[in-house]
């Protein structure tokens, strides 16, 4: 079938004058570039009338933006296929670049994806991306300095304090606390485990709630008054964070699952073999909501990722989709964790052992990790409310401002943001 | 201490190895593991790898780049000479009406900040079918090197004295020809340094290579750099060498012409 | 005023005049004009790609408006001007002290030079990671020195005054060898026998410098005021990469603003007037500084 939809493209193709390939724009460096390389390869074996380019664009998630803004504002037909993080979908749908999926074949409603994924994929009831890959954050522990890992703050930090007065480890708890959109996952994470949202079941603006000025309050005593967490997080990036464990220097780190596969390798990591991943701890006194779900002890994980769109005004839709729906298959889909220790979005293939020894945690513990996980708002001023929230948030644990007066800022800001742009939420 | 007729080279020299500081850490990172940039720091190294040198040839391909930069600024560099010093030359040396409001307006074209630039530009070059082309890139570089040309030479020709021009003139020959035959001679100090500013702000642009080209074979070295991380991860150590390789092209090009800078830089621009 | 063979030979002369410069001109217009142009019409209407909706309304001077009364353009503002006035201060003494001490170089000239004009010819992105690492707050240099000192370290991107230091120090490391070379050849233009005539006529090493070195090096010292003003007054690069504007918006300068409000938050008209702001302070400061420069690109007659 999917043979006979690309050679009914051939007179579409012959018309196109230099347009006559299909290019899939995203992610190209290292072992991920060579894993999307051999798929599209396979691919295009099987698709011969329409060939497949890959367009390398920067991973630097602003600097793809960017691009992506550039090229679609300016009604480029091409890159057909686009990698997106998953937080831009509904600005990307909500600007008319990208088009939805329903009215391709049935199985863009495969509920075997993850939910959470799909609903940040959905703008005004349509569904405009298909999760690609899955990122949560997890709490990275060592395991050759702790029996088990802390399941609340308070005892993160009391392990924390044992381990530095013993001289275990310099520092408790590293996470990144620059002033960017990992500054903002963090939070949400923090915020989660104190029972807190940053946007309501109604989508209104909730991050100047006593939960959320009891959280952020957490973070910055962490750092000072507690002092498990040492001052630099706040210049950190997932990097720097993850060259604090590695070098042995922390015995807590909250990162992406992308660490654990760097972390393996003996020759470069000083914890090779001595750390394990779990989920992140919850404030004791609070009891997180969680919607079907029957743990109610775990703290929350941020939802990253990223999915896979289709321009709106690609000259080659049906093939496009084709392409689409071949990455996210399930082989494709067990490459990619094989290959480059990447979580896949489909729940089915967490059953059995078909992850076993690929993924930092089991599969079981993965899939309820990324059930539980909390997507950030979706909502097309996505990336605008971030930015609102990452200064006041950052101006509060540098002590420009306190937590409290932070918030209220950062909450009025963001209401005045979706009032302007006439989106629910804005009514104060 | 130190005897007086020291102090000022011994001062000298502290300055440029404070200056040079900065450089030295540049090449000795690009020499070190990574992990150990994340330690207590040694001012000399404790171990030197060369992996980073080697990824970058074999994994990255970094020719590449090098060629496509080279390419482009030399075109830049050439273009950006022809086309703005006969328009320095009017500019200094003939007569008409709106000179003052002209220099200004060329010079106003550079203070747009670049980010607002690259969008309607982008929007022009793909019209005419110029992105990822030589071309593509070449013309807006030379456009946004022009003010700095035509400003430069204006002052260099408005320094030299015209009156052996005027000579030659009185001797029969016709304006261009004694332009060419007397007073380009004479600009090639000022010629040799604009080209070299030229050069690199061609070899060092970022914004514009990275909109208006899209595949390997135009991309410029800036670009390929910022395409060296992934999503989280920073291979500082490849970027480090990858900017140490490509300094050489410019190394090469500034001790070469570093006398005639110097001398270029200034003959017309201070002259009161 | 003039005779009439006089006007011809000046209606030959302009022609000439133009013909030599349509090319740069030309492509001026075109290529450079074009985006000032269209910013400039972009700046006067109500853009925000993310919600056409809301269509694209004629708004005038609105987001103009909106710009002075936005405390985030405004302290932006103060940030910039704070800045260039701190850098080009310390760009121009330090360039002055390179100059003055290169000129009295007998041997090394050419090493001086190179090591002097690295800086400038790293790509700006490169140095500004270089200057973030040796300022990084466990692994860096600067706190390493601090430390072996007998000083305390502090964690200097994450100060609201501090994260400046970085800064300014990797604008001035990268910016004072242009100003350097400037005010060298400017200093070699001076004719020495007016330091042995005030020698002979007892001024001690001080007052030369003030009374025959200032002077005539004064040319040279307005032309690089004029352009490091210029370029630093639109820092972008070496701000984005150190400190992304933080901590919080405590070093957020005005091309950043501009550029997150384009890019971030896709508001193309709010940004095009923030950006057609930069460019009109710009051209203010170049008017300002032109006549003063008058000395240099004014024609002989």
């Amino acid at each position: 079938m999917m043979l006979v939809t690309a050679c009914s493209l051939m007179p579409l193709a012959a018309c196109a004058s230099r347009a006559d390939v299909l290019t899939f724009s995203g992610s190209a460096v290292g072992s991920e570039g060579a894993v999307v390389r051999r798929q599209l390869e396979r691919f295009a074996a099987s698709h011969p009338a329409l060939p497949v380019q890959i367009r390398v664009t920067p991973d630097a998630a602003d600097q793809r933006h960017q691009l992506y803004v550039q090229w679609l504002n300016a009604w480029t037909p091409d890159p057909d296929v686009l990698q997106l993080d998953v937080i831009w979908a509904p600005e990307f749908a909500a600007a008319g670049w990208i088009q939805p999926l329903d009215g391709f074949d049935q199985s863009a409603n495969d509920t075997d994806f993850f939910s959470a994924p799909l609903r940040a994929s959905r703008w005004l009831g349509h569904l405009y991306a298909i999760p690609w890959f899955v990122d949560v954050g997890m709490l990275y522990w060592r395991t050759d300095l702790l029996a088990a890992p802390p399941a609340t703050f308070d005892a993160l930090v009391a392990a924390s304090r044992d381990a530095i007065a013993n001289h275990r480890v310099a520092e408790g708890f590293v996470w990144e606390g620059a002033r960017y959109e990992g500054l903002v996952a963090v939070f949400l994470e923090h915020l989660a485990g104190f029972g807190g949202r940053i946007l309501d079941d109604d989508g209104r603006v909730a991050v100047d709630t006593p939960e959320a000025i009891r959280a952020l309050t957490f973070m910055r005593r962490s750092i000072d008054d507690v002092g498990v967490v040492p001052a630099s997080v706040l210049t950190w990036q997932e990097e720097q964070a993850r060259f604090a464990f590695q070098n042995g220097r922390a015995l807590f780190m909250r990162n992406w699952p992308y660490a654990a596969s760097l972390m393996r390798q003996p020759a470069e990591s000083a914890v090779a073999g001595r750390f394990a991943v779990a989920a992140l701890p919850r404030d004791a006194g609070s009891s997180m909501p969680a919607p079907g779900s029957s743990d109610r002890l775990l703290g929350g994980s941020a939802l990253g990722g990223s999915v896979l769109a289709i321009n709106a005004r690609s000259r080659h839709p049906d093939a496009a989709w084709a392409v689409v729906r071949y990455l996210t298959d399930p082989e494709q889909m067990l490459e990619r964790a094989r290959v480059v220790g990447q979580l896949p979005t489909r729940r089915s293939l967490y059953d059995g052992d078909r992850l076993g020894g690929l993924l930092p945690i089991a599969p079981a513990e993965a899939r309820r990790l990324i059930d539980r996980a909390i997507p950030r708002p979706v909502t097309p001023i996505y990336t605008q409310l971030s930015g609102i929230l990452q200064i006041h948030l950052h101006r509060a644990l540098t002590h420009q401002e306190e937590p409290g007066s932070a918030l209220s800022h950062a909450a009025n800001d963001m209401r005045r943001a979706l009032a302007a742009a006439g989106l629910p939420g804005g009514e104060l | 201490m130190i005897p007086s007729r020291l102090v000022r080279p011994t001062a000298t020299a502290l300055l440029l190895l404070a200056w040079a500081f900065p450089l030295y850490w540049m090449v000795t990172a690009s020499l070190t593991p990574e992990s150990q940039l994340f330690e207590t720091p040694h001012i000399v190294p404790r171990a030197l790898v060369f992996n980073h040198y080697q990824a970058l040839f074999a994994e990255r391909r970094f020719w590449m780049p090098i060629r496509n930069s080279l390419v482009v600024a030399a075109a830049t560099t050439t273009l950006a000479v022809l086309v703005g010093t006969p328009c320095a030359y009017a500019m200094a040396r003939l007569h008409f009406r709106g000179k003052t409001w002209l220099l200004a307006a060329v010079l106003a074209v550079s203070m747009l900040p670049q980010i607002s630039i690259v969008s309607p530009l982008f929007l022009v070059l793909r019209v005419v079918g110029l992105i990822d082309t030589y071309p593509g890139l070449v013309v807006p570089y030379v456009t946004f090197a022009l003010p700095l040309v035509v400003w430069l030479m204006t002052g260099f020709f408005r320094g030299l004295p015209s009156e052996i021009e005027d000579a030659a003139r009185i001797d029969g020959a016709g304006r261009v020809r004694a332009a060419i035959e007397i007073t380009l001679p004479l600009a090639a100090p000022a010629v040799a340094t604009t080209a070299i500013l030229t050069f690199l702000y061609a070899w060092n642009e970022f914004l514009f290579a990275l909109s208006f080209t899209v595949s390997p074979e135009r991309q410029t070295v800036p670009v390929a750099i910022a395409l060296f991380r992934g999503q989280y991860q920073i291979p500082w150590g490849e970027i480090l060498a990858g900017a140490v390789v490509a300094s050489v092209p410019v190394i090469v090009v500034v001790v070469a012409l570093q006398r005639r800078i110097v001398s270029g830089l200034t003959s017309g621009a201070v002259k009161g | 005023m003039t005779s009439g063979s006089s006007t011809a030979l000046e209606r030959r002369e302009t022609r000439l005049a133009w013909r030599l410069m349509v090319p740069a001109l030309g492509l001026l217009a075109l290529v450079g004009a074009a985006p000032l142009v269209a910013t400039g019409w972009e700046s006067l209407h109500r853009h925000d790609v993310r919600l056409p909706w809301l269509g694209r309304p004629f708004v005038g001077f609105a987001n103009y408006r909106q710009a002075f009364h936005d405390d985030r353009f405004v302290t932006a503002l103060e940030h910039t001007v704070v800045f260039t006035a701190v850098s080009v201060t310390l760009e121009l003494s330090f360039g002055l002290a390179f100059a003055l001490a290169l000129d009295a170089l007998a041997r090394g000239r050419a090493v001086a030079r190179v090591v002097l004009l690295l800086p400038w010819a790293l790509p700006t992105v490169v140095a500004a990671l270089v200057w973030r690492f040796l300022f990084e707050g466990q692994s860096g240099i600067v706190n390493a020195t601090l430390v072996w000192s007998g000083l305390a370290p502090r964690e200097w991107l994450a100060g609201s005054f501090s994260a400046w230091v970085p800064i300014v120090f990797g604008d001035v490391w990268k910016s004072t060898p242009f100003v350097a070379l400037l005010l060298l050849a400017g200093l070699q233009g001076i004719d020495a026998s007016l330091y042995e005539a005030a020698r002979l006529d007892g001024a001690g090493s001080w007052r030369r410098f003030v009374e025959i070195t200032l002077p005539l090096v004064r040319p040279a010292l307005v032309v690089a005021l004029a352009f490091r003003a210029l370029d630093a007054f639109r820092v972008f690069d070496l701000v984005y990469v150190l400190t992304g504007g933080g901590p919080g918006a405590a070093t957020e300068v005005v091309s950043l603003y501009a550029f997150t409000t384009l890019l971030q938050d896709l508001q193309f008209g709010y940004a095009s007037a923030l950006a057609m702001l930069v460019f009109l302070m710009s051209f203010m400061l170049a008017l300002f500084c032109i006549p003063r420069l008058r000395v240099s690109v004014a024609p002989d007659r």
